[in-house]
Formats: structure tokens, C-alpha cells, sequence
């Protein structure tokens, strides 16, 4: 017994230090650029391989240590590892890295100093920023209503007993599965190409700001009344038959149902769809891009002539990062739309949570 | 366990050697026209055949954002050796990554190479040519009675115009010029190229008196640019009403085509388009022949403005050796016969005589044989300016939303908020 334990002691002090030297010997090669190359019928650069496997070995390491005290806690991070280590990766480090190149003037490619807040100052400064921070906002307020009423309506209409509800069911929502772009594609052939024609104006809607703005608040309600829809008959199919039932034999009218039955029961179902059409419709972008790409003209903003009047703060901070190079500048509006995203979501956390305990 | 244990490391190293990266040797190319990858790639080929050196040509484009590309492979350590750039506003950003070429042989051969503002070094390869210039329909104008060399000043541009409008049922064509303003589509026709006449037209290749104003004060030179205005006021006027503000790319390139519009405000590299793309439309109309004349929004400037649209430079860290090697054996007759008569692209060396049969192969040789070319500064305006702030003015001029007065008012308003800081 002790002669086993013994061994295992030694396997794993072994592997611990082996996996040790070996992850660092894949990170010495990664900073000097100095990567082993071995030829096995195809070239294989090392770096990568030594990475992989002095990982195993310290978790094998670990594994095998003798310790009765720890065994569990070390089971337990092995097994949580490949999941800590993926948002590890995927999440923490990314935020960590934007939120440090929000302090530099990144280009892309390399920086050359900190700069401290002075990002942070500049986009409250910069009127097409500000602009697109507005126009951002407004378009949410409205779209919250409009996607709201619409897919609501839409839900009542298909969960009455229409003959081909089902078909109904599916064309309303079937604009939500064409991508944005291509549905931004299509709907500028219908404002450039279509409208026009029918309303014989020379001009399409897309042209100028303010009716470009509808345009695209068109556009986006077409989108995602049909996906918001999906939810309210879902929620309205939640109400129990009985509770109807009683109501009709109450004597209450269709509209009476309605405003007092089957609206406070899905209560919930307002709040979720709420949320969703506000987070969405901030992160508004690809049917932005394709189109308007964010053009239009804007007079007398801050004391300025605007071209950027129909941008939304996604297409604001891409081009701010893809157009203008300014890559350490678009993470720090990027981080601010994060923020209010970040503070929109938690509002909407806590209102679901103290709806679930009224219930 | 012990079992286990070893079936679990063989099976890492499985794993590992799986996902190492394998290295490949040769040079790597990233190409940023992807209309001439099938070429590259031949040319590639018989390279490799005469030299036994391997070349990989990766091309991206259409609508692809290069230079995001290209700092995602930086990034992630992937840097190919020879990448494409498209002037200062790119190359601004891997200045001292680039080899410097100027000791290279082909580097006498041609003024088109690109230099490094910041270290005076010959960074970029000049694959191609391309100009912008106001394209032409000859048979149209033929017909009409119109001859393209009268136009050499507003005055006799605006003749022209009238006397074609003037035949429009005649000739069957819709409109005298395909010009579309569409912001958010043709910004970069709008206020790139038709605004790099204002910046250059006329001029020396080396004369950057009106780029160096915008730049520097972020100011325009008013009686010029009114000039300037005067005549995209005229395009306004005579252009396709159907096209001019909600038209696209597509609709203005495929109606000169099939014969349409008697002017196009596009440039060279409509030609393969219109031999390739557009090929049915294009026999229909009788494969017309096209010409240039200069934008001569004042009297007397007869230049159209020739470039290299992008350059390709060396990556310093990469296969420096062998890229320039390859690059050498482009230049050379060789790898020129399968980048014109292949590519269709119009060779920027001097020593090439090889013209291709694209539309406006011969009139870019008879312009650069009189040395009436300008360059293109445009390509060293900041890079969102045409995107998020001149192109939309050009759409508005084209509405009737502003007058010229207006236009000039509202350039020189908004071209400050990106110039002269």
C-alpha cells in the first residue's frame, strides 16, 4: 500500500514537473518566434504540441496526486476545467483585452501609447456619435411599441380558429429566417425600385433621413413581428380553457376576455418580449448596413452638418474600428454600449425575478 | 489505470499533432482582387513549373474588408507574405514591416510603385493600372455627330451633352450619362473617384497642391471646386433619372453595356465587366468600342487619372527572399503576358508593350504614351470620409435637395470634420 502510494507520488510529482517545463517551453517558443520545426513525412511546428501535452500532464499530475484531503476538490476543477477554460477564453479574456485597448490608440495593428480616458472623453465630443447615440434610442422606444402591437395583434390573429391558421402562423414568421443582409438587400430593391414606381415619386424613401428612418423601422417590424409573435401565442395558449370558459359564461364580451382575462395572465410574456425586441433592437445592425449603410443628412446637430443620419451605434462603432482605423476608439464606445446593454439586461432580470415571486 | 493512462496520452498525442499547425514552405499571396485569381493563380503555376518555387495565392474581395482581414491574421501570427494595400490609409499602418524595394529590378522599370511617405521606401508592387476617366460609347457619339477630342473645356461638355439629348429617340439610348449618386451604394464612385478629378485632374503625377490643402487645412480651393460642381451639376441633369439617386452599380454598368447611356462615370475596370459580366448585353449593342475624355470641369485640363488601384507589399518577418523573387518574375515578360492578356490587367512597367484586349486597354495606352495621366491622391483621404461624410452631399446635389452653391457650402462644411487636424 504505502510502496503504491509511494509510486504515485513520484508519477505525479514527474508528470507536474514534465507538463510544467513543457508549457513553458511552448511559451518561450511562442515570444522568441523560435518555433521547433520537426519533420515526420509533413512538417509540425512543436509550439503547439508541447502546449497540449504539458496541459494533460499537469492534469494528470494533478489527478494522480496522493492526497485523500484534496482529492475531491481536485476532481472537481478537472472536471469543471474544460468549461472554466472555454469561457475563460471565449469570454473573460476578450472583455479583458477590449477593455485594455479602450485605454490605447490601437490601430489594429500595433499602439503606440496609453491614453489614459481620453477615448472615453472624445466619443461624448464627437457629434455623428452622439447623433447615432439618439437615433439609437429613439429607434429602440419606438420599435419596443411597434414590434410589440404588431406581433401581439398577429398572435391574436392566429390563435383564432381561421381556416390555414398554420400557413398564417408560418409567413409571418418566416422573415426572421432570411438574414438581415440579404433581407436589407431585398428591401432596397422595394423602396428604390418598387415604391417609387407605385408612388411615381423620382426619389426612394432611402434617400433622405427621416424617411429613411422609417424605412428602416419598417424593415426591422417586418423582421421581428413574426419571432415576437411566436412567443405571444405560446403565452396566450398558457391561459387555461377554464378560466375562459367561466368568463364566457360570465357573459363577457370578446374584448372584456381579452383586456381582463388573457392580457394580466401573460403578463410574463409581455415583460420577456419587451426585453427581447429592446436588446435586439439596440444591437441593430446588418439590416442597418445593407440598407441605408448609415448615410443621410443631418442639419444643425451640436453646430454641425451631419452624414451619418440614419447610423445606428453598431454601424458607428464598425466603421469607427473598420473605416477609420481607429480600433482602441470603437472599444471604447464599444464598452459603453456595453454598459447600457449590460444595465438594460439587469433591469430586466430583476422585474422578471419580482414578477415570478408575485406569482 | 496504468492502461488507461497511456491510451489517454496516446490518444493526446493524436490530438496535439492533429491541431498543430503544418508548415508549409513557399510564399503566400494575398491577393485583394478576387476578378483575377483564376490568373494568378495559372501565373502561380508556371512559376512553380519553371522555378520549382511554391506559390499559394489567396484572393478575397468582393465586399470583403481586406485590411480587418489582413490585422485578424496579424494577430494570429498568419501574416502571408505579400499583401495587398490600397495607398497610405492602408499602408500607413505596417510602415517598417515592409521591405523596402527599390533595389529591385523592375523598381526603374515603373513610376507606379508605391512609396512609404514616413521612410521614403518603394513598399508597394504595382500590379495593374486602372483610370478613371469620363468612359465613352463611340459608336453613340459617332452617330450623334459628337467627335470626343471637341471636349476640352464646361462649355464644350455641355455641347456635347446637349446635342446627344438632344437624338436621344435617334440613337435609342435612355440618357446621355449613366451617373448614379446613391450614397450608400456608389459613395466611393461619388466621392472617391469623381471627387479625386476635383483633387487631381489636369495636374502633374506629382502635384499635390489641392491634396495637401484638404489635408492639411481641411480646406477646398472654391473656385476650382465650384468648376467642379458645375459639372456634376451637368451630370445631374442629363443622367438617367431612374438611375441617378436609387439606382446601383449593377444598373449603371449593365445600361452602358447595352448601350443606354452614351457616358458612364466609371472607370477601367468596368471593362471586364463589360466583356465578362455584362457579355450578352454587350454583343447585343455591337461590342462598341470606348474611349476616355478627360472630366474637363475647366478649360483646358486633359488628363485622365491613372493608378494602381491597390499595391502588394513584402512582409518583412515572412519569405521576404522568395516573395521578391516571385514579384521579380511577375514584372518580367513572362509573368506581364499572363497579367494582361489573362488578367486583363494594363501593365504599369515601362518595358511591357504586350496590350490586352479589354475595352480600355488602348485608350490607357494612348493617354500614358502622350503622358497626359494624373494620379490618384484620393486614395490618401481619410478612410470613412466618402463613406460617412461627402458621399451623402453628392446624393442631395443629385435631388435637387441643394443647388451648386449649396453642394460647394455644405463640402466644405463637412470635409473639415476629417481633414486638418
Amino acid at each position: 500500500m504505502n510502496e503504491n502510494t509511494a509510486s504515485k507520488k513520484a508519477l505525479s510529482l514527474v508528470l507536474l514537473v514534465a507538463g510544467v517545463v513543457l508549457m513553458a517551453l511552448a511559451l518561450w517558443m511562442d515570444f522568441s518566434k523560435n518555433y521547433i520545426v520537426v519533420n515526420i513525412g509533413f512538417k509540425v511546428a512543436l509550439r503547439g504540441l508541447f502546449l497540449v501535452l504539458g496541459a494533460l500532464m499537469i492534469l494528470a499530475g494533478l489527478y494522480l496526486t496522493p492526497s485523500v484531503m484534496h482529492h475531491r476538490t481536485i476532481i472537481n476543477i478537472i472536471f469543471l476545467f474544460p468549461l472554466l477554460f472555454t469561457f475563460a477564453v471565449t469570454v473573460i479574456v476578450p472583455m479583458c483585452v477590449g477593455i485594455f485597448y479602450s485605454f490605447t490608440d490601437w490601430n489594429g495593428v500595433t499602439y503606440t501609447k496609453m491614453v489614459g480616458f481620453e477615448n472615453y472623453a472624445a466619443m461624448f465630443k464627437e457629434a455623428p456619435f452622439i447623433w447615432s447615440l439618439l437615433l439609437t434610442v429613439l429607434f429602440v422606444v419606438v420599435n419596443m411599441i411597434l414590434v410589440n402591437v404588431v406581433a401581439f395583434l398577429l398572435a391574436l390573429l392566429c390563435t383564432t380558429k381561421l381556416k390555414g391558421i398554420g400557413f398564417f402562423r408560418a409567413a409571418y414568421f418566416l422573415p426572421n429566417l432570411i438574414g438581415g443582409i440579404v433581407l436589407g438587400y431585398v428591401w432596397q430593391f422595394i423602396f428604390s425600385n418598387v415604391l417609387t414606381q407605385l408612388l411615381s415619386s423620382p426619389y426612394s424613401w432611402l434617400a433622405k433621413t427621416n424617411t429613411a428612418f422609417i424605412a428602416i423601422i419598417i424593415v426591422y417590424v417586418w423582421q421581428y413581428a413574426g419571432y415576437i409573435m411566436l412567443i405571444y401565442i405560446n403565452g396566450l395558449a398558457t391561459v387555461p380553457k377554464d378560466v375562459l370558459e367561466a368568463a364566457q359564461i360570465d357573459g363577457a364580451s370578446e374584448i372584456k376576455t381579452l383586456f381582463q382575462i388573457k392580457i394580466p395572465m401573460i403578463a410574463a410574456t409581455f415583460t420577456i418580449c419587451t426585453f427581447l425586441t429592446l436588446t435586439s433592437a439596440f444591437k441593430q445592425f446588418d439590416v442597418n448596413l445593407a440598407l441605408t449603410n448609415g448615410v443621410g443628412t443631418v442639419r444643425g446637430f451640436m453646430g454641425q452638418r451631419l452624414s451619418n443620419g440614419t447610423q445606428m451605434i453598431a454601424l458607428n462603432i464598425y466603421n469607427t474600428a473598420f473605416a477609420r482605423d481607429m480600433y482602441g476608439f470603437a472599444q471604447a464606445k464599444a464598452i459603453l454600449f456595453f454598459i447600457i446593454l449590460a444595465c438594460v439586461s439587469l433591469v430586466q432580470v430583476r422585474i422578471s425575478n419580482k414578477r415570478e415571486v408575485e406569482m | 489505470m496504468k492502461k488507461v493512462l497511456a491510451l489517454l496520452m496516446t490518444l493526446a498525442l493524436f490530438v496535439s499533432i492533429g491541431g498543430t499547425a503544418a508548415y508549409a514552405d513557399g510564399v503566400r499571396l494575398f491577393n485583394g482582387k478576387i476578378e483575377i485569381d483564376k490568373p494568378l493563380q495559372h501565373a502561380a503555376q508556371v512559376y512553380e513549373e519553371a522555378t520549382g518555387k511554391h506559390v499559394e495565392v489567396e484572393s478575397l474581395g468582393g465586399g470583403v474588408d481586406l485590411q480587418a482581414t489582413l490585422k485578424q491574421y496579424y494577430q494570429a501570427g498568419n501574416m502571408p507574405d505579400i499583401f495587398v494595400g490600397e495607398g497610405a490609409e492602408d499602408f500607413n499602418n505596417w510602415s517598417g514591416m515592409m521591405v523596402d524595394m527599390s533595389d529591385q529590378p523592375w523598381a526603374a522599370d515603373t513610376d507606379a510603385g508605391f512609396v512609404d511617405e514616413a521612410t521614403g521606401e518603394l513598399v508597394g508592387f504595382p500590379y495593374t493600372t486602372e483610370a478613371i476617366g469620363l468612359a465613352y460609347n463611340k459608336s453613340i457619339l459617332e452617330k450623334a455627330g459628337v467627335d470626343p477630342a471637341s471636349i476640352t473645356g464646361p462649355e464644350s461638355m455641355r455641347a456635347a451633352f446637349e446635342t446627344i439629348d438632344a437624338q436621344k429617340d435617334e440613337l435609342g439610348i435612355t440618357a446621355v450619362i449613366g451617373y448614379c449618386a446613391n450614397a450608400s451604394e456608389l459613395y466611393w464612385s461619388t466621392a472617391q473617384h469623381l471627387f479625386g478629378q476635383y483633387l487631381d485632374a489636369g495636374l502633374a503625377r506629382d502635384d499635390t497642391t489641392y491634396f495637401d490643402m484638404m489635408m492639411d487645412e481641411g480646406k477646398l480651393d472654391t473656385e476650382r471646386f465650384t468648376h467642379f460642381a458645375e459639372m456634376i451639376g451637368l451630370f445631374n441633369e442629363f443622367s438617367d433619372p431612374a438611375l441617378l439617386v436609387s439606382g446601383n452599380y449593377d444598373m449603371q454598368v449593365s445600361g452602358f453595356a447595352s448601350g443606354k447611356y452614351a457616358f458612364v462615370t466609371q472607370g477601367s475596370w468596368i471593362g471586364s465587366s463589360l466583356t465578362n459580366d455584362y457579355k450578352a448585353q454587350y454583343e447585343e449593342a455591337g461590342n462598341f468600342e470606348c474611349g476616355y475624355v478627360p472630366y474637363a470641369f475647366e478649360e483646358g485640363i486633359d488628363t485622365i487619372l491613372t493608378n494602381p488601384p491597390s499595391h502588394w507589399a513584402v512582409y518583412k518577418d515572412g519569405n521576404a527572399e522568395e516573395a521578391l523573387e516571385f514579384l521579380n518574375w511577375l514584372a518580367g515578360p513572362e509573368g506581364q503576358e499572363i497579367m494582361v492578356l489573362e488578367a486583363g490587367c494594363v501593365s504599369p512597367f515601362k518595358s511591357c508593350e504586350i496590350v490586352g484586349n479589354d475595352p480600355f486597354a488602348g485608350p490607357i495606352a494612348e493617354y500614358t504614351a502622350a503622358g497626359k495621366t494624373s494620379s490618384w491622391h484620393w486614395l490618401g483621404q481619410p478612410g470613412n470620409m466618402a463613406q460617412d461624410g461627402t458621399g451623402v452631399i453628392f446624393q442631395d446635389y443629385a435631388m435637387g435637395v441643394i443647388d451648386t452653391q449649396g453642394f460647394v457650402e455644405d463640402m466644405e462644411a463637412t470635409i473639415p470634420q476629417f481633414c486638418g487636424k
